[in-house]
């Protein structure tokens, strides 16, 4: 059995939990098996520039990774892009920087820890799509979500910035999982514009904006269903749904599920219990319904 | 000489099915000229098809072949028939794929090609190659011992040829050789000079006689056949030459021009030239007063892309910033360069170096420079920065150094005056003009009719067709090379010198068999000129493109054939028709326009003659053909060498002949012209404006005789261009003449 | 009338954000192309632009640039990273430069800033981010009845979001800390040392 660590990250333990469980699910109905690293830390996210300067948030990583190696060194698998992004970015620095290496180590030797660089960081997309892969996922497809368009919103950290698994200008990997479960993917324009990110905590009006252009770009071109694999794009195109409809005069009512999501319920899993379709507060079983 | 003429008919590619060629042999019937032999054949090219030309040739003695097939632009490695006549009937690209298969239109517009083509070699001759009495020489000449200079040179001899460098400095290395380092690969660092090694295997090589201080006085005869007389100290020498390549090289604009950015005015004002000087000389110091340079400003296209001043761009000034702003800070590191620049352009690699710069730490201010003053013993340069949209002072500047831009040496210092006809009679003093062959710095001191330099384009460099043929310049057997051709450094030198140098070879092993060298490359024909019925108009002296005929104290023309590119423009200029090739002549291109076919009125078959350059006007309709482009099948094409040659005579005979109109397809002309032969496309313009008046008294309405610009990559236009000719053509109606 | 110079190009700042902004070297490769600008989703909501930040830093305008809340405008999408034909990390540059001019005494960005210090003071205190904390926090950070008033602007979601089970009800209440990690001692130990030798740390 194919092993990961799961870095489930902040986001996943509450805002996206329905992330995290379906996550879990689908692994282990794809008979792929995840742990946790014991005494993971925060990855610092985007914003750990306010508080800290760049050599914190690399230790902060660092930690991790150092982690990771020593409980067994099984690829790290993020579903968190955010997570994915910073931890891929400073393993990757400190590849590529034997200085910086011995720095942090001088440092991680505050808690006995060592990092000699050999754990690789994959966000969940990449895990589905080259390891376990479309063959696979379609064969253990039950209940294909036939006639369903799907605008799969990749958004912008889940392919960047370095195109390791998919084009940064034109990733594919979303679309053809999509298509894997038997769903219509909708080709739209604003595929990995920003969804606003943190700037919904502190720009409403801004957030509001970039959100409102992928909400229009996806359901102009016929999405039913938008779909991400990141939890602030989620948050931010479904939470904020109707306060964007307020600031911007407009009545999107389109579901945003993650990827997970879509594949549990499309593997015939528990809609709820392992989908977690209940916690999306735009309600998703209609749009999947209909088509079906 | 006595023609067996055998015709050969390709079914394949769609012919056998588009066109009946039963109707085909009996079409030519009538036609000055019987085929000894008619045959078709579904494959010609295959090794069937081309045995049994062969075979015949052999077997029945033919000694005139037509081919009607493709196109000739293909395949003329597979139809090559030495010492026989060969004419390519264009029946694939030039019918059966513009044309509906099986119509009657379509079999009269092959039935009329294949005339054409019969006509056409019933009126040639097999060429016999020129050979002077005097022995080709295979030496190269180059003018000019410079990087490019000095490459050509050495790359010629390590090629097997004699090479003959003359320069007219006591050093060899040109300006290079003043220069402190250079930028070259790899791009992330300046370099010592290379030119100081390339000198060195100059001088070694037993295959190059080098000339130093030494001026060329005079250049007589043409490609293979040059006499040069070299003056150098008092001393002279004659040297006999098949072929030169003039690098020339450059001049730095002239900074008198720049008091608006304070040079002349303030001494610590200096050029890139003299920045160079300093470098070289060891030390950079502030010419006002000795002291140390920590502070530089550099102004990037000092009078460069300027209108009133340099207007073009000289490609290598951001590089020789960049050089110069490594050196500053490798002789100082606490120095600081600022950059004042419009746009940096370094190419490719070249790159790097910039990158270098701004690592290094320079600041680079984009914006225009409004002044440079003095303020305390110190410079300021004010300038408007686009980028802050703010405008910037920069103070306490040591130096300002001008990225001044390169002039060809071609370019004279005060244009050149001559005496010319004056409007209303008599001669006065004008300006000569850039392409007149008079306008240039003397250098090669040619025995040419039409001046002693080459002719330029407008800003001095010498050029042809700077399209399809690098290096050439408007005298066969002279190529340009470096920066005497075109703004570039010494990298690009080097490859433009080696190009340069390869075509020296070629021209030179071209005459010595007597073959010309492109466009008509392998051409062994040239004119012949009729003199008995010579009135030394001196029109074709005038209006030939390469200076090839020179003319005696009466007018009368002497041909250089080695200069002739084989264009034919002398042929149309001439007013008597006492010129002509053996296998061009005008007689030949009358009597084809006569062999067609001309439907009577009521038949409602207009017809236009379509005189097409080969060049790529003819190309382009090829390309129409292979794109299955169709296209009116009342045209009739007929390729020309270049337009240049058209003689008003065809006009006059086809339009009493009964065709409905005639259609020049011929290069663009002017300031840009695509033209290969320089002026053809123009010339026929001039001569057809001529025509209208003509065509007025003859009642005849000026719009059925049109030209058409055309360029290779025309295709998809060509259907439009021929199918509203012909629609303008029914619009006026029938030709009174036809059927007279 | 001639306009009056305001630029000097004093290389001063140029060198300061060089030597103490994390990244901050790299605006050296910066050729002024513009694509940052032109990629950038909230270009249109900026007075500067990224590339004309660069610009006025090597202008010398520390006042400016250190002062802009352009700098502090960020997503954080890295999508001029990925465009620019130089390689400047325009995104990592400007974090560089937010937390400089932060530590500085600069504040170019009120709400930003004062949520990102909420968020690492989670990340400090417990290892980890509990979201219902960082946010509270963050409202909290101008005293409890500005706070509340904030928070309760943002009851529709924050009710949403707890009806289906995505936050955590107990986070709300001040005081109420994240749950910390094992090791909590020792990585605040590794972020004083990061901190101390980072660009433009105290070593």
């Amino acid at each position: 059995m194919t092993k990961y660590f799961l870095y489930s990250g902040c986001s996943l333990e509450t805002s996206a939990s329905n992330y995290l469980i379906s996550v879990e699910s689908v692994f282990k109905a794809l008979g792929v098996e995840l742990r946790e690293i014991e005494d993971w830390n925060c990855c610092g996210a985007s914003i750990s520039y306010i508080g800290a300067n760049h050599l914190s948030q690399v230790v902060l990583n660092a930690r991790n990774l150092a982690l990771a190696e020593a409980q067994g060194g099984y690829d790290i698998v993020a579903p968190c892009s955010s997570c994915y992004i910073v931890m891929n970015q400073v393993n990757r620095e400190l590849g590529e920087d034997p200085a910086l290496m011995q720095k942090v180590n001088s440092i991680l030797a505050e808690g006995n820890l060592t990092y000699k660089g050999s754990v690789k960081v994959r966000h969940v997309l990449d895990v589905l799509y080259n390891d376990v892969g479309v063959e696979t996922i379609k064969s253990r497809v039950k209940k294909p979500l036939k006639g369903v368009k799907v605008g799969g919103y990749v958004g912008c950290q889940t392919v960047r910035p370095y195109g390791e698994y998919d084009s940064v200008e034109r990733p594919v990997v979303m679309d053809r999982l999509i298509e894997a479960l038997g769903a219509e993917s909708v080709n739209f324009s604003h595929k990995i514009k920003c969804c606003g990110s943190g700037i919904f905590l502190t720009e409403l009006d801004y957030g509001y904006e970039l959100a409102g252009n992928i909400l229009e770009s996806a359901t102009s071109k016929g999405a039913k269903v938008m779909t991400t694999a990141c939890p602030l794009c989620q948050l931010n195109l479904e939470a904020y749904q109707e306060r964007v409809n307020k600031a911007l005069k407009k009545s999107y009512n389109v579901p945003v599920t993650f990827i997970t999501q879509l594949m549990a319920v499309a593997f015939g899993l528990d809609p709820s219990k392992d989908a977690c379709l209940d916690r999306n507060i735009i309600p998703v079983e209609k749009a999947l319904k209909t088509a079906a | 000489m006595d023609k067996k003429l055998g015709v050969y008919v390709c079914k394949g590619c769609g012919i056998g099915d588009a066109i009946n060629v039963e109707a085909l042999s009996e079409a030519i019937e009538g036609l000055d000229v019987t085929p000894h032999l008619f045959k078709d054949v579904p494959v010609l090219c295959s090794k069937e098809g081309v045995d049994t030309i062969k075979a015949d040739i052999e077997g029945e003695g033919i000694n005139a072949v037509v081919v009607a097939a493709c196109s000739p632009r293909v395949l003329y490695d597979v139809f090559d028939f030495p010492g026989c006549l060969l004419e390519r009937v264009n029946l694939r690209e030039g019918v059966t794929w513009c044309q509906p298969p099986g119509e009657e239109d379509t079999q009269m517009m092959a039935n009329d090609y294949l005339r054409l083509g019969i006509t056409k070699i019933s009126k040639s001759e097999l060429p016999e190659p020129f050979k002077p009495e005097e022995e080709i020489s295979k030496r190269i000449m180059v003018v000019g011992g410079g990087m490019a200079g000095l490459t050509a040179a050495l790359e010629g001899a390590k090629a097997g040829y004699e090479v003959v460098l003359v320069e007219k400095e006591a050093e060899l290395g040109g300006w290079k050789a003043k220069f402190y380092k250079e930028f070259s690969a790899p791009y992330n660092d300046i370099h010592d000079l290379s030119v100081t090694s390339l000198i060195q295997q100059v001088q070694g090589h037993d295959k190059i006689k080098v000339y130093t201080a030494s001026e060329i006085d005079k250049t007589a005869g043409g490609p293979g056949l040059y006499s040069v007389d070299i003056k150098s100290n008092g001393g002279s020498a004659q040297e006999k030459i098949g072929a030169i390549v003039m690098a020339t090289g450059w001049k730095p604009y002239d900074p008198s021009n720049l008091e608006h950015l304070g040079y002349g005015k303030f001494k610590n004002v200096v050029t890139n030239i003299q920045m160079e000087e300093m470098a070289k000389a060891g030390k950079i110091v502030r010419p006002s007063d000795g002291g140390p340079v920590k502070k530089v400003g550099f102004i990037q296209c000092a009078g460069s892309r300027d209108p009133e001043r340099l207007p073009y761009c000289s490609a290598v000034c951001c590089l020789a910033t960049m050089k110069q702003a490594t050196y500053l800070k490798q002789m100082d590191a606490d120095s600081q360069a600022y950059v004042v620049y419009k746009d940096i352009r370094t190419p490719m690699q070249t790159e790097d170096l910039y990158r270098k710069v701004q690592r290094d730490g320079a600041v680079f201010i984009r914006g225009e420079v409004e002044s440079v003053s003095e303020q305390g013993g110190s410079l300021v340069i004010e300038a408007m920065d686009v980028l802050l949209n703010d405008k910037v002072r920069l103070e306490e500047l040591d130096l300002v150094v001008l990225a001044t831009g390169m002039v060809p040496t071609s370019m004279p210092a005060e244009i050149p005056k001559k005496e010319m006809p004056a409007e209303g009679g008599g001669t006065e003093l004008r300006e000569v003009a850039p392409d007149s062959g008079f306008f240039s710095t003397p250098a090669l001191r040619l025995q040419y009719r039409q001046g002693p330099e080459i002719p330029t384009l407008k800003y001095g460099f010498p050029d042809s067709h700077f399209v399809c043929f690098p290096y050439e310049t408007r005298r066969t057997g002279i190529y340009a090379a470096g920066v005497a051709h075109r703004p570039m450094d010494s990298t690009q030198a080097k490859s433009d010198a080696a190009g340069a140098m390869l075509k020296a070879i070629q021209v030179v092993e071209a005459t010595a068999v007597g073959a010309a060298v492109h466009p008509r490359s392998g051409d062994m024909t040239y004119p012949d000129f009729f003199m008995q019925r010579c009135t030394q108009c001196k029109r074709c002296t005038e209006e030939c493109p390469f200076g090839a005929i020179n003319e005696d104290e009466k007018g009368n023309p002497l041909p250089n054939p080695t200069r002739c590119r084989r264009c034919g423009v002398c042929m149309g200029a001439c007013p008597e028709r006492i010129i002509s090739f053996k296998n061009y002549s005008v007689g030949m291109i009358g009597s084809m326009i006569k062999s067609i076919h001309i439907p009577e009125e009521d038949e409602e078959k207009p017809r236009a003659v379509v005189l097409v350059c080969e060049n790529d006007a003819y190309p382009a309709l090829d390309m129409a053909g292979l794109q299955k482009l169709r296209y009116s099948p009342f045209v009739r094409v007929i390729p020309m060498r270049c337009l240049g040659g058209l003689n008003l005579v065809w006009i006059a005979d086809a339009l009493s002949r009964g065709v409905d109109g005639i259609l020049l397809l011929g290069c663009r002309h002017g300031d840009d012209y695509q033209c290969h032969f320089i002026k053809g496309s123009e010339l026929a313009t001039t001569r057809l404006s001529k025509v209208a008046e003509t065509l007025n008294r003859l009642a005849l309405e000026s719009e059925r005789v049109k030209v058409e610009e055309v360029s290779i990559a025309d295709a998809h236009r060509i259907p439009e261009i021929l199918n509203e000719f012909m629609e303008t053509l029914e619009g006026i109606g029938p030709n009174p003449y036809k059927g007279w | 009338m001639a306009q009056k110079a305001s630029s000097k190009y004093d290389p001063t700042f140029a060198k300061e954000v060089f030597e103490k902004v994390d990244s901050g070297e790299e605006i050296k490769k910066c050729m002024q192309c513009g694509v940052c600008a032109a990629s950038c989703p909230l270009a249109d909501k900026m007075e500067f632009s990224p590339r004309k930040i660069f610009t006025m830093i090597r202008a010398g305008e520390r006042q400016k640039v250190l002062a802009s809340k352009d700098i502090m405008l960020c997503t954080s999408c890295y999508t001029c990273i990925v465009r620019c034909p130089r390689k400047v990390p325009v995104m990592e540059v400007m974090h560089g430069l937010a937390h400089h001019a932060l530590r500085s005494g600069f504040v170019p960005r009120k709400e930003s800033s004062k949520f990102g210090k909420a968020f690492w003071d989670c990340i400090y205190k417990t290892g980890r981010v509990d979201e219902g904390v960082a946010a509270r926090n963050y409202y909290l950070a101008d005293g409890l009845v500005a706070g509340a008033k904030r928070g309760l602007e943002m009851k529709d979601i924050a009710l949403n979001m707890l009806k289906h089970k995505r936050m955590n009800i107990m986070s709300a209440i001040p005081g109420i800390q994240g749950k910390k990690i094992k090791n909590i001692a020792t990585l605040q130990k590794m972020l004083d040392k990061a901190e101390a030798m980072g660009k433009g740390g105290s070593k």
